[in-house]
């Protein structure tokens, strides 16, 4: 298969291998291209250097990752924390629980929810969710949870809206509908006959969905979780508007703080010295490598489960 | 004796948490959405639509340079992108089926799908505006594309691979060609799945931001010059919002409003198309 | 006068939309025999075995009329706790269904839900199953490997030993052998015939030489009705009605 005897058919041929070697071409320029722009702070501050360093200081030309690095991770776990159980809960609601006439909408509602461009939530986190966490939930918070021994030092500080929880629970409302609609797809894949045999042998509804289509479909549920982490290491415009930019360590979730993608959005069209302009490539060509990484090792490793024929 | 009361209990319970927690997440996306359709639909008015921005701080003007620039932006990077992914997916599915190669683009597409959308900024940052030394609508729409290709990629793939190989062996005994078959049956028969990855595409790069802030950048005059910076809705969303004033406030919700309109009806329109083709909702 | 286990009287079933699939049924099961279901595609065998543990109730719309006694009691009562009612009714399926879970786990699955928490005791019931189910010495090596390294008819036969661990009065089966091949069915009939000294056996079968073989009894149905109800002999030797007689002698069907 592959050749083409005439000349259209040839020409047809080479234009879909071009199309496709594309990818790899492109992936290996961004991959050139960021390192090559980021040479300068490469040799100005090394590798180790860069990651572990909290400095971030254009006046004096020195930068470091490790507090954009540390909001990235912060905010993007913390998403997933709060995602996770919400989107399952929500997917199990529509393939197990809700009666038919509820199943479609809520179903075609969360599709269109996870179009919703990020803008939109990053904006609505400004104006809306901003002054709700501010005035309410993180109050509350402060006056439970802060007053513990040991996990008080997270909700430390004045409830600002503006900070890492705030921006942690609009990336996770942005996620809900990613996982959920993968984890629905999952769901529906289990065989219904597996399902009737074993409420056959006498199990609940709960039984049956923990013991047989959770398990079933966890597969599809890491590589929903996998996805949504990619988008939330990724995602710029959701927590631009409320974090406030400030490259800090922080012990409180009260703190505004900084992701990679925040700050080179905020700085890019302001850096005024080279330094400074390839420092920020090379944040870029960090967050490059934590998803590719991340997200290649966890595709290569679903798939080697699946040819393994494990569910 | 009876264990049956202890485990109605326990599925009472589960099952109430999981809808409760379904009750949750789905109120929150619902306050997203109500929120934005009551605050965009008291600023919106026609003024927005047909007139170009007023100098800041002061009243009325519009954001028509902007609707006309995300739109341009928007078909020039379809114009890049939809011809790549679709003959990128093609050769996957078809000459490259089965192959090492055909499986380790197919692998890298779905990585590059999630590749953060600034990170592609910042490249078409370093090829396309660092060299001519002005932002330029050309690197935006360079960018959107960029995230348009691995997703027309798969999805053209996956839709040439649902057509049944019998249906090109069936072909193939008529003593068609390979690209005759691709062209005229295997085309036509993935046709509606094609165009609904081709709008979901689309409609996923028409609500970027991040891509545009350092390419295509923002402009408060109309200009269509693709040479020049190209102002779009979503980068004057950011700005917008960011920005002191409460007019800029109100055009923020009224542009994403009407953005958000956009994309669900495209969206909408791609899961039509699929519903009518395999008589179900499916995810791409 | 023999146990009656399970007594159908007038039995109606209507599938979402009001669409009529079984029509008046009444029918009263011994203990300790094997009955047949048999009957054209569409003519609700399945439907009526379905009805018999409340499997319909999984699919909202469904409506029975009538009245189905299990030891007495009707099963189509609104109080019915149907997670009791399945567990003392085992079903196999059309095709083999392991749970995504070890050999093991597959019986033991069962076991916990009716409340065996004592490791010993599950053990042992795991292994009486598996030996009910003539499965045993397959699979005593590899009690903790996936239940889907098993082939075809070994999956079935651990769906059987599934279904007995628990003790059920009743064991429905739905067409049990029909994507199996012939020496996997040959040892499935086996052991039908073995589990009726315990159980009360219900199977579903459009293999009419397969009902003759492992029953005792044969229901034949047709477009939802029961056309005929006796001794599984006599059915296939001297059937008291036309249709069952074409059908039986191949002239349809």
């Amino acid at each position: 298969m592959g050749k083409e005897s005439s000349l259209s058919g040839s020409l047809f041929y080479v234009f879909t291998v071009i199309s496709a070697f594309l990818v790899i071409l492109f992936l290996l320029g961004i991959f050139y291209i960021l390192f090559s722009e980021s040479y300068l702070a490469i040799r100005e501050f090394g590798l180790i250097g860069f990651i572990f360093s909290q400095e971030w200081d254009p006046v004096r030309d020195l930068f470091g990752a490790a507090p954009t690095i540390f909001g990235t991770v912060v905010t993007t776990l913390l998403a997933l924390l709060f995602a996770i159980p919400v989107a399952v809960g929500i997917a199990i609601f529509v393939t197990e629980i809700a009666p038919d006439y509820v199943k479609a909408p809520v179903s075609v509602a969360i599709e269109l929810l996870a179009a919703i461009p990020s803008i939109i939530y990053g904006m609505w986190g400004l104006f809306t969710l901003s002054p709700i966490m501010a005035g309410y939930i993180e109050p509350a918070l402060q006056q439970t949870l802060g007053r513990l021994p040991i996990v008080g030092i997270l909700f430390e500080g004045v409830p600002m809206g503006i900070d890492l929880l705030t921006a942690s629970v609009i990336l996770s409302i942005m996620i809900i509908p990613l996982i959920a609609s993968i984890s629905r797809d999952a769901f529906n894949l289990v065989p219904s006959i597996v399902k009737e045999s074993a409420y056959g042998v006498g199990a609940t509804r709960w039984e049956v969905i923990k013991k047989i289509v959770l398990p079933y479909s966890k597969l599809g549920i890491f590589g929903g979780v996998i996805l949504a982490m990619g988008r939330a290491l990724g995602e710029t415009m959701a927590v631009a508007f409320v974090l406030g930019n400030k490259h800090q360590i922080t012990t409180s979730l009260f703190d505004a703080a900084a992701t990679i993608t925040v700050s080179l959005a905020n700085e890019f069209t302001e850096a005024d010295t080279d330094t400074y302009l390839s420092s920020l490539f090379y944040l870029s060509l960090i967050l490059f490598a934590i998803s590719f990484i991340t997200l290649g090792a966890a595709k290569l490793t679903i798939q080697r489960l699946q040819r393994g024929g494990a569910r | 004796m009876r264990p049956y009361r202890r485990r109605r209990i326990e599925n009472l319970v589960a099952i109430s948490l999981c809808t409760l927690s379904a009750a949750i997440g789905l109120f929150w996306l619902f306050f997203i959405l109500i929120d934005v359709v009551i605050e965009g639909v008291g600023a919106l008015n026609l003024a927005l639509f047909l007139e170009d921005p007023v100098p800041a701080g002061l009243e009325g003007g519009g954001l028509r340079n902007a609707f006309v620039g995300q739109l341009l932006l928007t078909l020039v990077a379809a114009l890049l992108g939809v011809p790549v992914g679709l003959l990128g997916g093609t050769f996957l599915a078809e000459y490259g089926r089965g192959s090492r190669i055909g499986h380790i683009i197919s692998l890298l597409s779905d990585i590059m799908t999630s590749v953060p959308s600034i990170v592609i900024g910042t490249f078409a940052y370093a090829v396309l505006v660092k060299p001519f030394g002005h932002f330029n609508g050309w690197a935006g729409s360079f960018a959107l594309a960029l995230i348009m290709i691995p997703i027309i990629i798969r999805t053209t793939e996956e839709m040439l691979k649902l057509v049944p190989w019998e249906l090109r062996e069936a072909a193939f005994a008529l003593g068609a060609s390979y690209y005759r078959v691709i062209l005229s049956i295997v085309y036509r028969g993935a046709a509606p799945g094609i165009l609904t990855g081709i709008l979901l595409s689309i409609a996923r790069v028409a609500g970027e931001t991040a891509p545009l802030l350092f390419t295509s950048f923002n402009n408060t005059f109309f200009s269509v010059d693709m040479n020049e910076p190209v102002p779009s809705l979503t980068v004057t969303v950011f700005q917008y919002a960011m920005g002191p004033y409460e007019n800029w406030h109100a055009q923020a919700w009224a542009a994403s409003l009407v953005i958000t309109l956009f994309i669900l009806i495209i969206t909408l329109l791609g899961r039509f198309i699929i519903f009518r083709r395999y008589g179900k909702w499916k995810t791409l | 006068m023999e146990d009656i286990v399970i007594d159908v009287q007038g039995l109606s079933f209507y599938y979402a939309g009001n669409i009529r699939a079984l029509k008046d049924i009444s029918l009263s099961i011994q203990a300790n025999t094997v009955t047949a279901f048999i009957g054209p595609s569409g003519c609700g065998k399945t439907t009526f075995l379905r009805c018999l543990n409340r499997m319909h109730d999984l699919y909202s719309g469904n409506r029975y009329e009538g009245r189905i006694l299990i030891d007495g009691r009707n099963i189509l009562d609104k109080d019915v706790d149907l997670i009791e009612l399945r567990s003392k009714i085992g079903m196999v399926f059309q095709k083999p269904t392991p749970f995504p879970m070890s050999i093991f786990e597959n019986i033991a699955f069962g076991l916990r839900l009716i409340g065996i928490k004592n490791r010993t005791e599950i053990s042992e019931r795991v292994e009486k199953a598996l030996k009910d189910a003539a499965l045993w010495d397959e699979t005593r090596d590899r009690l903790h490997k996936s239940a889907y390294s098993l082939s075809g008819g070994q999956q079935q036969r651990l769906c059987i030993a599934r279904a007995i661990a628990v003790k059920p009065e009743i064991v429905l089966m739905d067409e049990p052998c029909s994507a199996l091949d012939p020496i996997a069915t040959g040892k499935i009939e086996d052991l039908i015939t073995e589990l009726k000294q315990d159980y009360t056996v219900i199977i579903v079968t459009h293999n009419m030489q397969q009902a003759a073989r492992v029953s005792d009894y044969t229901a034949f149905f047709m477009m939802g009705e029961l056309v005929e109800y006796d001794r599984t002999e006599r059915i296939f030797t001297n059937p008291s009605n036309k249709l069952t007689e074409d059908y039986i002698t191949g002239r349809f069907g």
